[in-house]
Order: structure tokens, then C-alpha cells, then sequence
């Protein structure tokens, strides 16, 4: 049998025996609920926005109420107005966090701390047009900022490039046992001798980690759809606009799934087979905590240093550090590349040390082998 | 046909294969005997892959075994595997599958082989809500469902109730008529004795008698004398050299006797100690033979 066959045959048996199983079925409909749940919860802790307006004297009557209406549809908020006797003292009190926006009626400007938030200058904008109906028609409010404004498509895209290293993280602990457990069980009720008669150990392996990755793969897709829906429906509180760099986390999510998820298959060959799957898994998950902490030290200290560059290229913490880097402070191409190939080839060169490593505990009966005995063992041939 | 050609495999200090050889036409049935520890298992193995041999030759039709050659063949393995929590029918069909045959066909192989085994209403069950004996038929099922050409079944006999033992030999003996080369091995010589035409017995990695199980017995140095004897004297055997007492029961003597040891002799002695009810004279019984052969 060609080997791309068997390695479908196989990951279809997993797919479809885990959709079978009511331990998949009770996990995502968990997870989807505590992600409903939190959303839901989020509002429910936090269900009011307050807008403090500072406006400088002299305030007109019905200024309070006008503002009162106009933030009424965006989010339910309520307005807090404090007048202020000159431009200037409203400009402490912004500098000072003790308000969120100052209203110069006199000059029909809106002054932001750093950056320009859009509901509440349309709220600011409605409120005074409201006003000024019985008053001669005005322009409307200009707006400007006390600091220069941050680019805002930065700090998303950090959000994101971080949150999508927390994400990889756990999802990578969380299926990564998946797949070891799967690879131990078989190993442990001896089918696979049966299969091993027919299948090449790579293809066998490379086919569990497929099936079970892609069926994790799956459940967190899901997961991420409905975060997104809830998003859209506005029942999350919708990030300013994101960049580009969103797009560099996807493949590199992949990436680092596929090479983690081999990783644990490395393990689950090595185990003894009387050795459980959590136990068999420690050292990648160590190892996964372990550059998960270096690329944040790194990161956070000096993103352009020696070792940030490093954890950018080497290939077990580049799918966590390099979209973070590079939504930082950039990374260039040819350190994109250079990860890139070392990761493939990582992924590569780890199915086909397992599928050895695999065979080889089998046919001598299943100790644990050796760290150096499977290096032996990976240098041969 | 199945050629083993002298291989070899060392386990440490352990020589499991010392130079084993012997064949499996297609059409025919051998026992693959040998006592505990004698190199059965890894020597079947072998011709799965799942032993890296330090030397010899595996072959099918002449050419060397590789994977593609074993999608042809059928394992049952010493120690049985399915997935406990699979259902029968789909893990049947799924093992088809592995062996090359397309969905449809696996589908309609593995229901045929499950309703021929017996199965056929268990079907939907997983593998660990079947008894015992049903376990053994779904892997036996497994090995056969792709219609191999080569099957090898590791100690398949082993704990059968009769009736199953009655259902496997049957089956087993069809697969041969079809057309397939059977090896199996098995403690139960009597058993070897009434389905193989053909034997193998290995000792020590080596194997230390193989072909057609008639001549091998009639090659034997020894041959069996059963005696019915009516009043002789409890402790009486023949005071003849070359003439062993194997068993005694009452009456009933089993001896074993060297080939050129005259049975009229035999005969001649019994008849002036006691009548004689019973007596048989011929080549030693497979159990015999092994014994002769492996005996320590």
C-alpha cells in the first residue's frame, strides 16, 4: 500500500472513532460553553460603560441630558459631566485620567487623552447638535488628542500575536495528550502488531497525529468561531481594527501544532508500555513551558536582542515567538524563511525518528528506551 | 510459496533464530512445532517484519518479502490485539482496508467473514463487550478477511472450547483447499497431527525435522508397540534391549522400541507371560516424535 493510503486509512480511524467517543463530544460541548458562558458572564460583570465629559464653562442647560441620550445606544453607557472654569484645568483633569474626553463648546473641539474614541465623539457630536437645533447651525466638533496618537493597528496586532502565542500554548498541552494517550493505548492492547504487518510505523504514526491533530484542530476551530460570532453579535466588545499580522499567526499556529503534536508522538513511542500517557508526555511539555517563558522574557526585555532572535529561528519556539516578534518590532524575511525550513524539516526528521523509535520498542519488547540508545537508534541507517 | 532461509536473530545473549529454514507451498498446511522459548513466535514474526533479522532470507514466489508482499498475507499474533472500543464490523472492514481492498469490498468481506465465524449478529458490538472465544474469532477474522495468500496464525488453538477448535481446523483447512499456504503453531500435537500434512519442529532456533509428517515418522528411529495384556504381572515390561516403557496403564502398555528391534519378538514375549488382547506395531506418534526429537 502507497504510503499516503495508509496514513489517510489511519487518520480516518481516528477521526471517526474520537467523534464516536462521548468523551469528544462532552469535551466541545464544554468548551463552547465556557466560552459562551464567559462572554455572557463578561456582560454581565461589567455591564455599564461610564463616559466622563468634562465641558468648559460656560456649560449650556441641558447639556447632561443631551449627552445622556446621544450615549444611550452605544452600549447602554451613562455619562458623567463635570464643567471645568477654562481649557486648561480640563486638560489636567485629562492628563490626570480624571475624565476620558474634554468638550471645548467654545471652539466645538474635543480633546482625547492619546487616542480618539468614535462613540464618544459621536455621542459628544449628537448631544450638541441636539442642543444647538434652537441656535444657529454650527460645524460639527473637531477632535484632536493631548498626546500624540499610538498606532493603534500596532498594539491590536500585539494583542493578537500575543493571545495567539497563550492560545498555541495551551491548545498545544491540551492535544498534545491526546495524541500521546492514543499512541500509548495502542501500543499498550497490542494491535498494533496486527497493523504493523501492513503499515510502515511513520505512516502509522504520521496518520494518528494527523487524525487526532486535525480533530483538535477541529474542536478549536470551533471554538474560535463562535468567540468570533460572539464578537460580531457584540456580545464581546469588538477590538480596534487589526492588521495584517493576524494573518502571520494562522500558518504559524499550524506549524507549531503540527510539530508539537509530533513531539508528543516522539514521546508516546518512547514510553514503555506500562508507562501512562500523562507521565510520557512531561518532558514535551516542559520543554513547551520552558520556551513558552523564554520567548515572553525575551520579548518583554529586548525584542531586537540575541536570544529573541534566536527563539525566533529555533524550531520549537519559533510558532510561539515569532508572530509575537514580528507584530513587535518586525522580523525579517530571511529569519522568517530560515524558521520556516527548520520547523518543516524538524516535523519531517521527528515522524521519521518515531516511526524508528516506535518499530523499535515494539520488537524488543517495550522498555523505556534510553535517551542515548534512541539517539543510537536515530543515527542508524 | 514461503521460503525461510536460514535466519538468524540474537536477542542479547539469547540466540532466538540460529539458522532456521523451511517452506509452506500454497495449498498446504504446516504445524510449526517446537517446545516453549524454541524460536516459533520470532521466526513468525519475521516474515511480518516485526523482527530485524541479523541474517537469512525471507521469500514469497522466489522474491524477497516486502511490505507489499505482506498485504498479501494474514497474522494472527501470539498475543491478540483489536481496539476495545472499536465495533467489530468496522474494525474487520477497517483491517480489510489496510490490506488494499476498497471500501465496498472490505464492507462485504468483513460481514461474510463475521457471519461465517459466527459473528454476523454482533456485528455493531465493541470489540470488549464480546466474550472471550468471540474475540478470537473477530481476530481471526482480521487476519482472514482480505483472503491472503500466506496466513500465519500464532498458536491459534489455544484456549478453543472444542466446538471452536472443531469450526477454526475447518476453516483453516478450506483456506488451504482455496489455494493459501497455512502455518500455524500449536502445543496440540494430536490436534497437528489430524489436519497437517506437513510439519516444521524447531528446537533451539534451529529446526530439527520439517516436510511431510507420514515419512518424517516413518524416518524415525523408533517405533511404537500398544499392548493389551490380560493377567500378566503388574511390574512386566519385555526384558528386550532397545525396548522403552513409556507408559502403563492396568493393562495397557505403550513402549517404544528401536526401528530394528523385530516386532515379532516383542509379540513372542507378551504371549508367554499373558494372552494378548491387543497388539499394535508402527511409526511413533507426532507427539512421540517431538518428544524423540526435542526431548530433554
Amino acid at each position: 500500500m502507497n504510503g499516503r493510503r495508509a496514513v489517510t486509512l489511519v487518520a480516518w480511524r481516528e477521526i471517526r472513532e474520537r467523534l464516536r467517543s462521548k468523551t469528544f463530544l462532552a469535551s466541545t460541548v464544554l468548551i463552547l460553553a465556557l466560552v459562551g458562558g464567559s462572554a455572557f458572564l463578561g456582560r454581565l460583570l461589567n455591564p455599564q460603560k461610564t463616559y466622563n465629559v468634562a465641558v468648559t464653562a460656560p456649560a449650556p442647560p441641558g447639556i447632561d441630558a443631551a449627552l445622556q441620550r446621544a450615549a444611550q445606544p452605544f452600549d447602554n453607557a451613562k455619562v458623567h459631566v463635570r464643567v471645568v472654569s477654562s481649557t486648561a484645568a480640563g486638560r489636567r483633569l485629562l492628563e490626570d485620567r480624571q475624565v476620558d474626553v474634554l468638550l471645548v463648546l467654545s471652539h466645538d473641539h474635543l480633546v482625547f487623552r492619546d487616542t480618539v474614541d468614535p462613540k464618544v465623539a459621536a455621542a459628544a457630536d449628537t448631544a450638541v447638535r441636539g442642543l444647538r437645533n434652537e441656535l444657529p447651525p454650527s460645524p460639527e466638533l473637531t477632535s484632536s488628542t493631548l498626546h500624540p496618537p499610538q498606532e493603534t493597528s500596532d498594539e491590536a496586532a500585539t494583542t493578537v500575536a500575543y493571545a495567539g502565542s497563550i492560545l498555541l500554548f495551551i491548545s498545544l498541552a491540551f492535544y498534545g495528550q491526546w495524541v500521546i494517550s492514543g499512541i500509548v493505548e495502542e501500543k499498550n492492547n497490542r494491535v498494533v502488531e496486527v497493523i504493523l504487518s501492513t503499515v510502515q510505523p511513520r505512516h502509522l504514526l504520521a496518520g494518528k497525529v494527523i487524525g487526532i491533530g486535525s480533530l483538535g484542530f477541529a474542536q478549536l476551530a470551533l471554538t474560535v468561531a463562535l468567540a468570533a460570532g460572539l464578537l460580531l453579535a457584540g456580545v464581546f466588545d469588538a477590538p480596534a481594527a487589526l492588521s495584517g499580522d493576524i494573518a502571520l499567526v494562522i500558518p504559524w499556529f499550524v506549524l507549531g501544532y503540527a510539530l508539537y503534536a509530533v513531539a508528543y508522538a516522539v514521546a508516546g513511542a518512547l514510553a514503555s508500555s506500562q508507562q501512562n500517557a500523562e507521565t510520557a508526555g512531561q518532558p514535551v511539555t516542559y520543554a513547551l513551558i520552558g520556551v513558552y517563558w523564554a520567548g515572553f522574557a525575551a520579548l518583554s526585555s529586548n525584542p531586537d536582542g540575541a536570544l529573541a532572535t534566536l527563539l525566533t529561528i529555533f524550531p520549537l519556539s519559533a510558532p510561539l515567538v515569532l508572530p509575537a516578534r514580528s507584530a513587535l518590532v518586525g522580523v525579517p524575511l530571511w529569519q522568517h524563511a530560515l524558521a520556516l525550513v527548520l520547523v518543516l524539516t524538524t516535523i519531517y526528521l521527528l515522524i521519521r525518528f518515531a516511526g524508528r523509535v516506535y518499530a523499535h520498542g515494539l520488537l524488543h519488547g517495550g522498555p523505556r528506551l534510553g535517551l542515548r540508545a534512541a539517539w543510537r537508534l536515530a543515527r542508524q541507517h | 510459496m514461503l521460503t525461510v532461509a536460514d535466519i538468524q536473530k540474537r536477542f542479547g545473549a539469547l540466540e532466538a533464530l540460529a539458522g532456521c529454514s523451511f517452506t509452506v507451498e500454497r495449498g498446504s498446511m504446516l504445524g510449526f512445532l517446537g517446545p516453549n522459548g524454541a524460536g516459533k513466535t520470532t521466526a513468525m514474526r519475521a516474515v511480518f517484519g516485526l523482527v530485524d533479522l541479523d541474517a537469512g532470507e525471507l521469500l514469497w514466489d522466489g522474491d524477497p518479502i516486502t511490505l507489499t508482499e505482506r498485504l498479501r498475507f494474514g497474522y494472527m499474533p501470539e498475543e491478540r490485539g483489536l481496539y476495545p472500543r472499536m465495533p467489530v464490523g468496522d474494525q474487520i472492514e477497517y483491517f480489510a482496508r489496510l490490506h488494499g481492498l476498497e471500501t465496498p469490498m472490505a464492507r462485504t468481506a468483513a460481514a461474510d467473514w463475521l457471519a461465517r465465524l459466527g459473528l454476523g449478529e454482533r456485528m455493531g458490538a465493541k470489540v470488549e463487550e464480546l466474550s472471550h472465544g468471540n474475540q478470537q474469532r473477530a481476530q481471526l477474522a482480521a487476519a482472514l478477511v482480505h483472503g491472503p495468500e500466506l496466513l500465519v496464525l500464532d498458536e491459534p488453538f489455544a484456549g478453543l472450547d472444542p466446538v471452536a477448535v472443531h469450526t477454526l481446523a475447518r476453516v483453516l483447512r478450506d483456506e488451504a483447499a482455496r489455494g493459501a499456504a497455512v502455518v500455524f503453531s500449536s502445543h496440540q500435537l494430536d490436534l497437528v497431527e489430524d489436519i497437517c500434512q506437513d510439519v516444521a519442529i524447531i528446537d533451539h532456533g534451529r529446526i530439527v525435522a520439517s516436510g511431510d509428517l507420514a515419512t518424517l515418522r516413518r524416518s524415525s528411529q523408533s517405533r511404537r508397540v500398544a499392548l493389551q495384556l490380560d493377567g500378566a504381572p503388574p511390574e512386566w515390561k519385555p526384558d528386550i534391549a532397545g525396548v522403552q516403557l513409556v507408559d502403563r496403564h492396568n493393562g495397557d502398555l505403550r513402549l517404544l522400541v528401536g526401528r530394528d528391534v523385530d516386532p515379532d519378538m516383542v509379540l513372542a514375549a507378551a504371549q508367554r507371560t499373558a494372552r494378548v488382547v491387543e497388539f499394535a506395531y508402527g511409526p511413533p506418534s507426532l507427539d512421540e516424535l517431538f518428544l524423540e526429537l526435542v526431548g530433554k
